[in-house]
């Protein structure tokens, strides 16, 4: 049996466990079935207990760290820290640790990588293990999808040690059928990171699912007009239990918020559906979306390069097409 | 202030040259990192408001300096380029090595790197570097304001953004929020050509015998193929706003969406 | 804002490009960062400057910005230097997105030449540096209601008065004129003199007493361009504004036209290229009889052609642009004949523009149509193809055997 397989599972503000956190466990988990692994999983947190918790629903062992220094530090730093002592207090140190593809996720994978010297794969869309091949040992294997899905890719790692960055909505959370164990955890200082002070944290999120777990995504692009034409699709996406997203071009006119831009630097999205309206499909924006699984899009040029790649592709002007699109889903739902 | 900023050329996207093996041709039109150019903005603005300069920092193969002379038409003061024929094929590890080596040789107050490259980079170099460097690391900034000694910084969170606060020098990455790129004046075209591109090796940035480069890659490409195209879609043309909807309607039901 | 694309297929990328290997690595950067601009910033605004008829006060302020406006002056007045082939490189790319944008620049250079060719220091010192900024721009005033193709019968006075002149008259067809701050006046200081020493070039504040836009022409294209008429009311003008000598000014028109016309052949091979890109792309796009219409020969014939035509204006241009930079004796003769030949091209291609495009290049909602508006303007000022044809017989006629 080699090094275990460890799972870094993120809080969002409320303290509670993300849905990815849950993804990334279940994906870690058949890894180490497949692989002949143990998996365990960490929660730092200022409160660990609840995250830890709700994380061992998907794993046999979860480690809470308690870190009260986070409410007035930058999580990265501190999480990095706990995480190398816990590696070095390990009999052996772990092999390979699956994180969320996520700002907070990318930052620890930076400092883990120099701090504990493995490499890092990111973006993953898919894990499998695999036996040794191509000079690769016996080890994960990692599928990722740049260049927005122009070419699927599978990397290894070349020694038997690295960081895997898992995307949103890429595997199913499944809860074990008996939850596993939460232990309580206290660790040394290993290594002393410098000190980033949290002034203030300041809370504007609208309520709703936010779009990089949302199974339908509603967009709006330029073509939607102004800040009003965004309560349309609010609405649609209400009546499609989905989210609002937004092409760069509304971002950028101050349409709506950047936390809702898709595309090469907004959010990478894997919907089940994804409705766009007055989005022309540039490529920046395409390579954020094109992997969603079904593309429907609306707008009125029929040369817009979005036709190009939607499944559904209506030459219509989205002004009348979006309240009537409300008016037949209202009606459906009786 | 002096400012250092980590760039990136990548293939012009949308335009990048996949060979058959799905790898990728590094020899097509490189463009600097979309997210590098709005870092490299902030830089430029924070010099013309407090004084100073930037120098860009790359790590690239010889060939490609056309992106760095658009970076320095835009008004960075000097180039260095670390570029070396073991780092071809360098994984991030290895590159977090190189830069961090690099920046030991430079003086700077902050440092700054864009969130993630279009080319498939993972946003995790910077990360990195601060580690290395025993400095702080403010990520995902979205506004930058230095202050005697300091540095402070708006960062987006799933929630709204945190304002952090930590010593100069600095690693500080930013996103597209900082602000639109400038186009370089066609008197900084000009002037960029007299500016300083200064290449180094890695014996130079002193990590000759370091295990770093292609030949120590943390992690290999295994395989690659093309993804089966996408079916050929529907189209509706020109319908009434109704039948509009009830397309919509009927292919979310057929997609079982509905 | 940068925002490659609207969608639409001629906001695709350029489908042909001229050839390297002539350019220099400064003409070639300068290019193509002026062709990013024109693509990303110009294009998108053509549509509406054309609509409206409005100057495009925006795009005069990004040009001013980027330093394109500074392209044609000497850098010791805060200019950037430029050869003649590299404001010509310039000129083309802009206009290639809109025809109204790239004459900002032609202009410019045209009206501010005179003062370059026959200016003292001392005056170069004076107006050059508010013009290579951008923040002032010129405008040329030689012809008149019944002086156009024979501008040394003009009648515009202009009278010594102690150290001023006072100028009187009209002039009509004047680019800028109602937004410039400096006009160069072609006025006659010696009615009685020879009818090529007759005429004298002033430099005229556009805030002197005296001056006034007195109508603007509603023009068939070009329509964001303001073609005013000027009246001059007794407007007093320094005497340190005159440029050269009296009697200096009919050369110092016939030498700036020698070195303003590739500007406007430049503008010639930019519509006529962004004519041609639009339509390449149309027809690989729009599908008649079961395929795309450019799998027909004779669409093929006619894309084909427009390219030659194209690139031989381009090519004779830039040749033009090298010989009158090195001083031939015959620059007269090669701007004749690029400007001949570059708005013959561009009013051709422009037709054959819209002859791919059939009846939706007849619209409006397709810039072909606006193209071919522009390009009309190319074969009749700075001289009509015709007065081009007799300058370039006059050179060969002078040539000894
Ligand atoms: C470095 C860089 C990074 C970028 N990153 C991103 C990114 O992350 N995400 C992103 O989206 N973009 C990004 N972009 C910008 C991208 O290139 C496009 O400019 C942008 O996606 C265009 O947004 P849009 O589709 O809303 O606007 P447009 O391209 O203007 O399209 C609007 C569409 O709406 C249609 N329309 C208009 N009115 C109506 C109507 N009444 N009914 C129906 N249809 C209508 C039009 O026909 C058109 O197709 C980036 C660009 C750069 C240079
Ligand atoms: C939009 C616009 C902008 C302009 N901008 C400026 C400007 O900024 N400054 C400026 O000074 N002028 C400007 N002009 C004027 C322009 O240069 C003149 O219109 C041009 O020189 C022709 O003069 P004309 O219109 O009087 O035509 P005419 O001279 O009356 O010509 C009428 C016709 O007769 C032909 N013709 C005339 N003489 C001869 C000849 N000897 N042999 C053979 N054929 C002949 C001409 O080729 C033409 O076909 C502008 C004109 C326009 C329309």
């Amino acid at each position: 049996m080699g090094g275990e397989i460890w799972v870094v599972g993120e809080v969002d503000a409320a303290g509670a466990l993300t849905k990815l956190s849950g993804e990334a466990a279940t994906a870690a988990r058949a890894l180490g079935e497949a692989g002949g692994r143990e998996v365990t999983g960490i929660v730092v947190a200022p409160e660990p207990d609840g995250a830890a918790a709700s994380l061992a629903a998907f794993l046999p062992t979860v480690l809470a760290v308690r870190a009260p220094e986070m409410a007035r530090r930058a999580a990265a730093a501190v999480v990095a820290a706990r995480i190398v002592a816990l590696a070095a207090a390990a009999q052996e140190r772990p092999a390979y640790f699956v994180l969320s593809a996520t700002p907070d996720g990318r930052d620890l994978a930076g400092m883990l990588s120099v701090l504990l010297e493995i490499g890092v794969i990111v973006n993953a869309t898919g894990l499998t293990w695999d036996a040794a091949a191509d000079g690769v040992p016996a080890g994960p294997r990692v599928e990722m999808q740049p260049f927005g899905g122009r070419v699927l890719t599978s990397s290894g790692f070349t020694g038997e040690r690295g960081i895997i960055l898992l995307r949103p909505n890429m595997v199913t959370a499944e809860p074990l059928a008996v939850p596993g164990s939460v232990e309580e955890c206290t660790t040394g200082e290993v290594v002393d990171l410098p000190l980033v002070r949290v002034i203030e944290r300041v809370v504007t999120e609208s309520p709703g699912p936010s779009i990089e777990e949302a199974r339908v995504i509603v967009a709006g692009g330029r073509g939607v007009g102004g800040p009003d034409g965004f309560a349309g699709l609010r609405e649609l996406a209400g009546l499609l239990g989905g989210a609002v997203g937004a092409s760069r071009a509304a971002v950028d006119a101050g349409w709506i918020d950047y936390a809702t831009q898709i595309g090469q630097t907004g959010k990478t999205v894997k919907p089940a559906v994804y409705l766009a309206f007055g989005v022309s499909g540039a490529i920046q924006h395409k390579v954020g979306m094109q992997t969603a699984e079904t593309i429907i899009a609306v707008d009125r040029d029929p040369d817009a390069p979005i036709g190009e790649f939607a499944d559904l592709f209506v030459v219509a002007d989205l002004a009348a097409v979006v309240p009537a699109l409300a008016a037949a889903l209202r009606a459906r739902a009786g | 202030m002096r400012i250092v900023v980590l760039v990136k050329p990548v293939p012009d996207p949308g335009e990048e040259r996949l060979g058959d093996d799905g790898r990728l041709d590094r020899s097509v039109s490189a463009v600097i990192n979309g997210n590098d150019e709005y870092v490299l903005e902030a830089a430029l603005k924070l010099v013309e408001a407090h004084g100073g300069e930037v120098t860009l920092l790359s790590m690239a193969p010889a060939g490609i300096t056309d992106p760095i002379r658009k970076a320095l038409a835009m008004g960075a003061t000097r180039a260095v380029l670390v570029t070396d024929p073991a780092l071809a094929g360098a994984c991030s590890w290895s590159t977090t090595q190189v830069l961090a080596a690099a920046l030991r040789t430079l003086e700077y107050d902050l440092v700054l790197a864009g969130a993630d490259t279009s080319d498939g980079g993972g946003g995790v170099v910077a990360a990195g570097v601060a580690t290395l460097l025993g400095l702080p690391y403010l990520s995902h900034a979205r506004r930058i304001e230095p202050f005697d000694g300091g540095v402070r910084v708006e960062r987006l969170s799933a929630a709204g953004h945190d304002v952090l606060e930590a010593t100069l020098p600095a690693v500080v990455v930013g996103t597209q929020l900082l602000g639109e790129p400038r186009y370089p004046s066609l008197r900084g075209i000009m002037g960029a050509r007299s500016k300083e591109i200064a290449v180094r090796t890695l014996a130079e940035i002193g990590l000759a015998d370091r295990p770093v480069g292609g030949a120590h890659a943390t992690t290999a490409l295994l395989a690659a193929r093309r993804p089966a195209p996408r079916g050929s879609g529907r189209v509706v043309r020109d319908p009434d706003p109704v039948a509009a909807a009830s397309a919509i309607v009927d292919f979310l039901v057929e997609r079982r969406a509905l | 804002m940068r925002r490659p694309g609207c969608g639409r297929c001629y906001d695709r990328r350029v489908v042909a490009a001229p050839a390297l290997g002539r350019l220099t690595d400064d003409q070639r950067a300068i290019r193509d960062a002026v062709r990013t601009l024109a693509r990303e910033r110009v294009a998108p605004r053509a549509a509406e400057i054309d609509r409206s008829a409005e100057f495009p006060e925006d795009l005069r302020v990004l040009l001013a910005e980027q330093g394109i406006l500074g392209l044609p002056f000497p850098e010791r007045h805060g200019g950037l230097g430029a050869d003649l082939l590299t404001v010509c490189l310039a000129i083309e790319a802009l206009s290639a997105a809109c025809a109204t944008t790239g004459l900002i620049l032609a202009v410019q250079e045209l009206g501010a030449l005179p003062l370059l060719l026959a200016g003292s220091e001392e005056q170069l010192g004076r107006f050059v540096p508010g013009l290579a900024s951008g923040r002032d721009l010129a405008a040329f005033a030689l012809t008149e209601a019944d002086a156009g193709s024979d501008a040394a019968a003009i009648r515009t006075r202009a009278v010594r008065d102690g150290e001023t002149y006072v100028i009187s008259g009209a002039k009509r067809f004047i680019s800028h004129g109602s937004v410039a701050s400096l006009v160069t006046v072609f006025a006659v200081t010696d009615p009685e003199a020879d009818r090529h020493r007759r005429i004298s070039a002033f430099v005229v504040e556009t805030a002197s007493p005296g001056f006034s836009v007195s109508r603007l022409e509603h023009k068939m294209g070009i329509r964001g361009s303001p073609t005013a008429e000027l009246a001059f009311d007794d407007v007093r003008v320094p005497a340190a504004n005159l440029l050269g000598a009296e009697g200096d000014g009919f050369r110092l028109a016939m030498r700036t036209l020698d070195r303003s016309r590739p500007g406007i052949a430049a503008q010639a091979v930019g519509i006529a290229q962004g004519a041609l890109d639009v339509a390449a792309a149309y027809a690989g796009q729009r599908r008649q009889f079961g395929k795309a219409i450019g799998e027909f020969q004779l669409v093929q014939g006619l894309l084909a052609d427009m390219d030659a035509r194209t690139e031989a204006a381009r090519q004779l241009l830039y040749t033009a642009c090298e010989e009158i930079e090195r001083g031939a004796p015959d620059a007269g003769r090669w701007s004749a004949l690029c400007k001949l030949v570059a708005g013959d091209a561009a009013m051709a291609v422009t037709t054959d523009a819209v002859q791919v495009l059939g009846g939706y290049g007849y619209l409006d909602d397709f810039p072909v149509e606006r193209m071919m508006r522009d390009a009309k303007i190319t074969q009749l000022y700075e001289g009509t193809q015709q007065i081009q044809r007799l300058v370039i017989a006059r050179a060969l006629l002078a040539r000894k055997p």
